[in-house]
């Protein structure tokens, strides 16, 4: 098993426009595409959803690691469409193979660019108290360091003669359980030394705190949003009032 | 034996970790390797037991290169100790973290008789039906140790073994290594630990970015300035103090490690007219 799905979830400092937008604006985003994503099952309006995307990709520079996480999501995306092609025919099997390109690519623009410093500034900013803020942004933090000990622990049972692709269905979701227990034993471990850490930080040691760097929003912030709201508003009516036009209701004929 | 080959590896990311690393580790040796963080010391003993396979060059074990081998085909022969003990315990009690190991390994007949051995060379027969996690540090370093050593490997690979070790921990596992050794397995020991290797005496391999940057004997080695400043490693204490001798106040031999050594020349010294 490969972890470098993770490693392609985290941030990257690089100067782009996607990556001096607030963040506040880049959560807009990605909840905003995911819904309209999500909203629609036709084909043709998702692939317009996903390659309107694409250009996003290339201005945050960020097409290398979007290919490594989808590379690494591959399993995902086969097993999806499937599943699909089976039950509900080849056509909607691409829309939905479409519609997890979308997510995929929404959020991983988003973890691409914002760092978790960042995030949790701007979860604060939005009013979300101090301390889920922080464990959000810890949470992201850790990834990537549980999924390094991950390799380790794998690394270590397979000195002791594991072998994670001997055996059966049941018998290979067996395998991992001397991987598992470690790490979540240790997990716990860290997680409490973090705790006692942080205490003995002065962390919740009084109920206000200043902030170093406190988030604006810019012009550039209000014309993303100012798009994406249209662009939301549009498809809605579209969809619920208007419907679509045949041209957006084409399909795969079997 | 083990033979590395011209050895270069580089991870998927991209930085190099060995170049051009050649050397000869005969049945029965005792080595340390060390050097500093980010040297590639813990990736060299990766290759060792086929963690990580070659990207130029080749490792050989008792002659096979491990490109040909399964980490598990070569764990009945290399076994390999991780630093933290917490990384391998997983089961229910001490007894069956023991037997994971040997059953993984396809160990049968003598599966008993092997696990008993291995509870009784580590004081963990009171234990045997203890949840290993419900141990004290140095005993789950212990469980650890036993359940990769409970195969009977001929060669033995120890990353950082006194690391968060007490002294009492540390002399059990000084000993341990040297009866092992004594009973003709090679044993690998990568450490910082350099009054932990002194008391060991084994060839020492210094890794410098990569590459070899000497190989020689604890003497050779621990006592020869420009290698310990290039390596970024302190002499032992005692060198240090007949170095300090030597600046401040008489001239003593410059190769002194131990505090046997050290006596020996300064007897020779006073008894010899120096004084």
């Amino acid at each position: 098993m490969s972890f470098n799905i993770f490693e392609a979830f985290k941030y990257r400092r690089k100067k782009t426009f996607i990556h001096s937008l607030d963040p506040r604006t880049k959560l807009a985003l990605a909840l905003g595409v995911s819904a309209l994503s999500i909203i629609f099952t036709e084909l043709i309006v998702l692939l317009i959803i996903f390659l309107s995307l694409v250009p996003l990709l290339l201005i945050a520079k960020s097409i290398k690691e979007w290919t490594s996480t989808v590379k690494g999501l591959t399993l995902l995306i086969v097993f999806i469409l499937f599943v699909n092609i089976i039950f509900n025919g080849l056509s909607f099997a691409i829309s939905m193979v479409l519609r997890i390109f979308s997510l995929i690519t929404a959020f991983s623009l988003f973890f691409l660019t914002v760092h978790p410093d960042e995030l949790s500034q701007a979860l604060i900013q939005m009013k979300i108290p101090f301390s889920f803020a922080f464990a959000m942004s810890m949470a992201i933090r850790y990834v990537p360091t549980i999924a390094n000990e991950a390799q380790t622990i794998r690394e270590a049972q397979m000195s002791r003669g594991l072998e994670l692709e001997k055996g059966g269905f049941t018998q290979r979701i067996k395998n991992f359980i001397p991987i598992i227990i470690p790490l979540i034993v240790s997990s716990i471990r860290r997680a409490i030394s973090i705790a006692e850490s942080l205490e003995s930080r002065g962390f919740g040691a009084y109920p206000n705190r200043t902030y170093l760097l406190p988030l604006k929003m810019r012009k550039r912030d209000y014309t993303v949003l100012i798009t994406l709201l249209a662009a939301i508003i549009i498809s809605v009516i579209i969809k619920f009032v208007v419907g679509l036009p045949p041209l957006l209701l084409l399909s795969i004929p079997f | 034996m083990i033979e590395v080959i011209d050895l270069s590896y580089t991870y998927p990311d991209g930085t190099t970790a060995l170049r051009d690393v050649s050397l000869k580790i005969s049945d029965g040796e005792l080595v340390a390797i060390m050097g500093p963080n980010g040297a590639g010391k813990t990736t060299l003993v990766k290759h060792f037991n086929g963690l990580l396979k070659p990207s130029k060059g080749k490792v050989l074990v008792d002659g096979v290169s491990t490109d040909k081998m399964t980490v598990a085909e070569l764990s009945r022969k290399v076994g390999f100790v991780f630093q933290n003990a917490d990384h391998q315990l997983f089961a229910e009690t001490v007894e069956k973290e023991i037997e994971f190991t040997l059953k993984n390994l396809g160990f049968q007949e003598n599966l008993e008789e092997l696990k008993v051995k291995a509870l009784e060379e580590f004081d963990l027969l009171k234990y045997r039906e203890k949840s290993p996690f419900s141990l004290s540090g140095g005993e789950r370093k212990r469980v650890a140790l036993a359940s990769v050593l409970c195969a009977n490997p001929k060669t033995i690979i120890l990353d950082e073994p006194t690391a968060g070790q007490d002294i009492i921990q540390k002399n059990n596992l000084l000993e341990l290594i040297r009866r092992f050794n004594s009973e003709g397995k090679t044993i690998v020991i990568v450490s910082h630990d350099i009054e932990f290797i002194v008391d060991l005496n084994p060839r020492i391999i210094v890794l410098v970015s990569g590459r070899v940057l000497c190989d020689g004997s604890v003497q050779h080695v621990l006592t020869n300035k420009s290698i310990l400043e290039y390596s970024s490693l302190t002499p032992a204490q005692i060198t240090e103090f007949a170095w300090r001798l030597c600046e401040e106040w008489t001239p003593l031999p410059r190769n002194i490690v131990t505090v046997d050594q050290l006596l020996a020349a300064l007897k020779e010294h006073i008894i010899g007219g120096g004084l």
